[in-house]
């Protein structure tokens, strides 16, 4: 945790009890520029972002799979994935899809506006124990934000690991996100695969759910490590294929939605089972998951 | 309500007619749970499947608007074998060969074609209600907001009088009241035709005595329905040939132009005024066009009396002192009166309360020092030393014998065709209060229900193509308003449900201004609609 | 080894008038309309301290406030690009030094459990631990549990081994008095001349009280078994979706609970361009504490309402930090009107329990 808000906190006042030390208040969002806004799709944008202080922007480090907790003006906190490599210093990057109240607040964003975040939050991907490993990236729409940290990442660190290959499935063409990165990391000898449920004109490509893809992946069930990201239905689908296919349980990955209000482990909701997903997760092994029916 | 909402827990049979009681009314909810668990029977009769009708053991869904008809053909059940208590028929009751020759006519096929009810369930449904010692009825807007809404009442007494479940303890007729105070609000005299205590404003005795006691004049005449003041006919406007009725109006606490229906039309009739003054606790739609606004203190910030459905007069103390420059409702009316020229010289809401018990006789003893030692009175209390009323009639009617009136069936006033195929109901919500004045700025309400849903049943949706969660644009003859998805089974295929919550959705742009020709009560139940400009999401 | 003394009843008012100008003084009164609940005194000749009816409400308000703001925040724009900055400025409570006053043994207990989750689970919130950091706690053992209380269950009470600062037990004319934690004993020595040495035959009262006090709880409740169950059988989630079904939806099991910590967090705008950041209590059977923002909502209302409340309360607890969350106040049962309390859900899963086993 680099981010230290506690200059921020007015001096405490000394009591009966004598001069307490001031903790940090883990509450108190800090500001940060949005640099950059891409649009990903009609509902789905990129914002790149860096702290106003440079020396909180040196030191900010993150891992693939951790999360912010994002501050807009009148409409609270909401917990956002990176997208981008930790790799890449300097800035960070948050994809968005337009949902609730939050979300449309910062689709009207511009470049050079400031937001609140704090963070990072939650438990990242096992990137040590994947190194070395070839890996099968299993995404469904903005399901594909989390798992592109981790893939550049990957890319950043291109010996550590063996192949890639990226099975992507949208609702319909217009829900596809990062297309240009789709592009490069194909000319990077990623083995990118992509399907949409619903064609249209524009469409060329594959039809169909995105487990479907799966036999094709040439993934070796046994050495492999599966990353799997989406809405809940898809994960459970994606996962339940995988064991089918030989998967051992502990070696796949998946990261968890929830409504979070803390992001620390305190305010209750993020609630899985016995787990808070902010604490715990929100990335799992399937094997510490039990039933994935009800992601 | 002629009984106790305790009262409810030792009913053998519980009929719930018209209401979504575990969303609008959860206290009384738990009495039927209760009840249930001490082996009653629940019937409930609504289009919706609510999560009550979930919990019934008969649910009669039928088609909106057709209460008559059922409970026609439920009494010709009764007759046909039985059940009915001649006793109580003969010894409290008149009328009732013009009852019972109705009911020979009518034939129950039919009743069960136009409630899409089954007969065997219609049946069923009488049997039970009727065969019990303690059966009670509780029923709710969905019956009254009609314009059979009259006659759907007195049908409802028609089925408690002819099995003779009334006038008892633990067996009666319940409406089940809305607003905290809307009891009160009608005792005291928020009707056209009444004073304080539902007495007439045509009884010259009645007159008199008001009028010592106010020093001026009372009119002979009753007034004007919230619906006739709200909805001036069109072509009154258009003529100018007279001056129109009404050229200024004073609202406390309500917000008609979110509220009434067929906003358009009462829109144009404020449009009319050349005055308009407003008092309520936020800034409402209404009070945004006005020409005054009084800020007025909220319920925790002035003392006075609310009266529950179950007749309860009960005393709420102030909380916290008014915020800012608002004012009890109470000191803005005086005020008022005083620079109007007339001094209404009360110190505190138990003087005004004094005058009440003097001038009302079914609150005669509703002292606030008595109320503040007890918790609530119910009325008809005639004293300071006597005990309210459990249970209404008891010995004989108000009004000497039940007079039975029959009814028959009335068709909505708007029906469906093929423009506007579905009927729109309109209700509430949990989480949501009226027209949200107080409920949508209250974040943890706004959070559990922000968004005007509509129940879509999931054939109709898959049929018009309608996802969960897209927007949908409901169209009625007239207006127009747009809503999200829910595809849910609550509602019967054909039929849409929504609430009048939402200020971004304003449901009363499409109801009908049409209503029960005796009370006046619109019908928000029941219009035509069709579904356009679907936006996926 | 606890040291123990007497307190004459008479000496009592006097004590507290002593503490009161050292303390804000809280402490369980009885108002005019007949409730009993913690309030804080300024003149103890005007208000009737009440030892003789649990009180209505638990210390949670105190520590953990139903309404708090964390912060202002507020938006400049900048007049030539437009651009917004962004800015929070934090509201601390004030610390003030408070003597907390005739505390049950199960709010005790539960104000141990919510400095866990509070201050020591993986970040410390410094709101709570404002509030929290120079209370005093004297509580006062149960010789007479109330209708709904099974604290005897839960071991939260009813009387304490450790955790308080003071701990009296009426014996008769006189309290028992025990100091635990340094905070009590510090304060019985500053008041020393108010104390006496308990004596043998005021130890063996004070024993008597305690043993008397465990037959007169009037429910018997099978919560190690529950536990038990829960944690080896399936769940039973027919009983869950029936009671859920019946929940009502209200809320208030949770926010009268002193151990439900669940809150959410909120801006309220107080013009366009400023606002306060809240916290406010939140409760796990609302449908939105869990629905994400599209709509998606992981738990289904109708049958899992109200899953989470207890099996946190009985399960998740137990495994987490190994005890039950549920104090036995019973404060939940009186509250709840939909008939789905805590005990009720105790009761069907023990009855449905298949194999019969020994109570501990």
């Amino acid at each position: 945790m680099i981010l230290d808000p506690s200059r921020y906190v007015a001096p405490g006042v000394s009591g009966p009890q004598g001069f307490k030390p001031i903790r940090k208040n883990i509450y108190l969002p800090v500001p940060a520029q949005v640099r950059e806004i891409l649009e990903e799709n009609a509902l789905v944008r990129t914002f790149v972002l860096e702290f106003d202080d440079p020396l909180v922007n040196q030191e900010f480090t993150y891992e693939p799979g951790q999360f912010m907790m994002v501050s807009m003006p009148h409409c609270g906190e909401a917990p956002i994935s990176f997208s981008s490599s930790p790799g890449r210093a300097g800035s960070f990057a948050l994809t968005v899809r337009r949902a609730g109240r939050l979300t449309s607040a910062m689709h009207r964003l511009r470049p050079g506006d400031t937001i609140g975040v704090r963070g990072p939050y939650g438990r990242p991907f096992p990137m040590a124990d994947l190194s070395g490993r070839s890996l099968l990236f299993v995404a469904g729409g903005i399901g594909l934000a989390p798992l592109r940290s981790v893939l550049e990442f990957c890319l950043d660190n291109r010996d550590d690991y063996g192949e890639i290959t990226l099975l992507y499935g949208c609702r319909t063409p217009a829900d596809i996100c990062f297309a240009d990165d789709l592009e490069q990391w194909r000319q990077q000898g990623v083995h990118c695969l992509c399907t949409v449920d619903e064609a249209d004109d524009t469409w060329s490509g594959r039809v169909g759910l995105v487990t479907e893809l799966l036999p094709e992946a040439g993934a070796e069930a046994a050495s492999w490590r599966a990353l799997v990201c989406g809405p809940g239905i898809m994960i459970h689908f994606v996962l339940s294929r995988l064991v089918e296919m030989g998967f051992p349980r502990d070696h796949l990955f998946t990261t968890l939605e929830r409504h979070m209000k803390c992001g620390v482990g305190i305010c209750g909701h993020c609630f899985f089972d016995e787990k808070l997903i902010c604490r715990e997760g929100p990335v799992f092994s399937m094997s510490e998951l039990g039933d994935t029916r009800n992601l | 309500m002629t009984n106790s909402i305790n009262e409810i827990e030792q009913a053998q049979v519980i009929l719930v007619s018209g209401s979504n009681t575990t969303r609008t009314h959860p206290q009384v909810a738990r009495r039927f749970f209760t009840a249930m668990d001490r082996g009653a029977k629940l019937i409930v009769i609504d289009p919706r499947r609510t999560r009550l009708a979930r919990h019934a053991h008969i649910h009669l869904r039928i088609r909106p608007g057709t209460d008559i008809a059922l409970l026609n053909g439920m009494m010709r059940s009764i007759i046909d074998e039985n059940l009915i208590d001649d006793l109580f028929i003969q010894m409290r009751t008149e009328n009732y060969t013009t009852m019972r020759d109705m009911l020979f006519g009518i034939d129950l096929a039919q009743a069960a074609a136009i409630t899409g009810v089954p007969e065997k369930m219609i049946r069923r449904a009488a049997r039970i209600y009727a065969q019990a010692q303690r059966s009670v009825i509780c029923y709710c807007l969905g019956v009254t907001q009609h314009i059979a809404g009259t006659g759907n009442v007195q049908s409802y007494a028609n089925l408690a009088m002819l099995t003779g479940h009334v006038e008892q303890e633990f067996t009666g007729v319940d409406p089940l009241r809305g607003q905290n105070n809307v009891q009160g609000a009608c005792d005291m005299g928020a009707l056209p035709g009444v004073l304080p205590g539902y007495q007439s404003v045509a009884d010259p005795g009645v007159r008199e005595k008001f009028a010592r006691v106010w020093g001026v004049e009372l009119p002979v005449t009753a007034g004007m329905t919230l619906l006739d003041m709200t909805h001036v006919p069109d072509s009154a406007a258009s003529l100018q040939t007279a001056t129109p009725a009404i050229r200024a109006m004073y609202i406390t606490g309500e917000n008609p132009l979110l509220s009434e229906p067929a906003l358009n039309s009462v829109r144009r009739t404020f449009h009319q005024f050349d005055f308009l003054a407003v008092s309520d606790i936020f800034l409402s739609e209404t009070a945004q066009v006005a020409d005054v606004v009084f800020p007025a203190a909220s319920f925790a910030e002035k003392s006075g009396t609310i009266t529950s459905s179950e007749r309860r007069v009960q005393l709420m103390r102030k909380a916290i002192d008014p915020v800012g420059d608002s004012r009890p409702d109470d000191w803005i009316v005086r005020e008022l009166a005083r620079r109007m020229g007339y001094a209404m010289d009360y110190d505190s809401p138990a003087e005004i309360m004094e005058e009440i018990c003097l001038v009302t006789p079914i609150y005669a003893g509703m002292y606030h020092d008595r109320l503040d030692r007890e918790w609530g009175v119910q009325w008809p209390c005639g004293g300071r030393d006597q005990e309210g009323t459990q249970y209404l009639h008891k010995y004989s009617f108000t009004r000497g014998r039940g007079r039975f009136e029959p009814a028959r069936h009335v068709e909505p006033a708007e029906p469906v065709d093929s423009d506007y195929p579905f009927a729109l109901i309109t209700g509430r919500l949990y989480f949501q209060y009226h027209t949200g004045t107080m409920s949508r700025r209250t974040p943890i309400l706004e959070r559990e229900s922000d968004q005007p849903l509509l129940e879509v049943h999931p054939e109709d949706g898959r049929r018009l193509g309608l996802r969960q969660g897209c927007r949908v644009t409901v169209v009625s003859r007239r207006g127009r308003c747009r809503f999200v998805v829910e595809l849910t089974d609550r509602v019967a295929p054909g039929n849409l449900f929504t609430s009048f919550h939402f200020a971004e959705a304003p449901v009363n742009e499409l109801t009908v201004e049409a209503s029960d020709p005796v009370a006046r009560c619109p019908e928000y139940k029941v219009c035509a609609v069709r579904l356009e400009e679907v936006e996926t999401c | 080894m606890l040291d123990s003394f007497v307190l004459d009843k008479d000496h009592l008012l006097p004590l507290l008038r002593k503490l009161g100008k050292d303390y804000r003084l809280i402490a369980p009164v009885r108002n005019r309309h007949g409730d009993t609940l913690f309030t804080e005194i300024h003149d103890l000749d005007k208000v009737e301290i009440d030892l003789e009816h649990q009180p209505q409400s638990s210390l949670k308000p105190f520590f953990f406030p139903q309404v708090e703001v964390l912060s202002l925040y507020g938006l400049d724009r900048d007049a030539v690009s437009g651009a917004t900055w962004y800015s929070f400025y934090p509201q601390l409570p004030e610390n003030r030094p408070t003597v907390y006053f005739g505390v049950r043994s199960c709010d005790m207990m539960a104000v141990m459990y919510t400095d866990m989750i509070f201050l020591q689970s993986s970040e410390y919130d410094v709101y709570y631990a404002r509030h929290r950091e120079n209370a005093i706690f004297i509580t006062i053992g149960c010789n007479r549990p109330f209708a709904n209380c099974f604290c005897n269950a839960t071991r939260s009470g009813p009387f304490l081994e450790h955790g308080f600062d003071i701990q009296l037990t009426d014996i008769g004319d006189r309290f028992f008095v025990e100091t635990g934690r340094a905070r009590g004993v510090r304060l019985r020595k500053q008041w020393s001349y108010f104390f006496r040495d308990a004596a043998e035959e005021d130890k063996r009262a004070q024993f008597q009280a305690a043993l008397e006090a465990r037959g007169l709880f009037s429910r018997l409740v099978h919560v190690d078994l529950v536990t038990r169950i829960l944690a080896r059988q399936k769940e039973p989630t027919e009983i869950l979706a029936e009671l859920s079904a019946r929940c009502q939806d209200c809320g208030g099991c949770a926010y009268i609970c002193p151990t439900c910590t669940c809150f959410t967090i909120h801006d309220q705008a107080l013009d366009e361009d400023r606002g306060e950041r809240l916290r406010t209590w939140d409760a796990c059977t609302f449908s939105g504490f869990t629905r994400m923002a599209g709509g998606h909502n992981p738990v289904d209302p109708e049958r899992q309402r109200i899953r989470k409340r207890f099996l946190h309360k009985l399960l998740h607890d137990v495994e987490h930090h190994g005890r039950t969350s549920c104090m036995g106040c019973g404060r939940c049962v009186d509250i709840c009107f939909g008939g789905v309390d805590i005990l009720r859900f105790i009761e069907m899963v023990s009855e449905n329990e298949t194999e019969p086993e020994e109570t501990p």
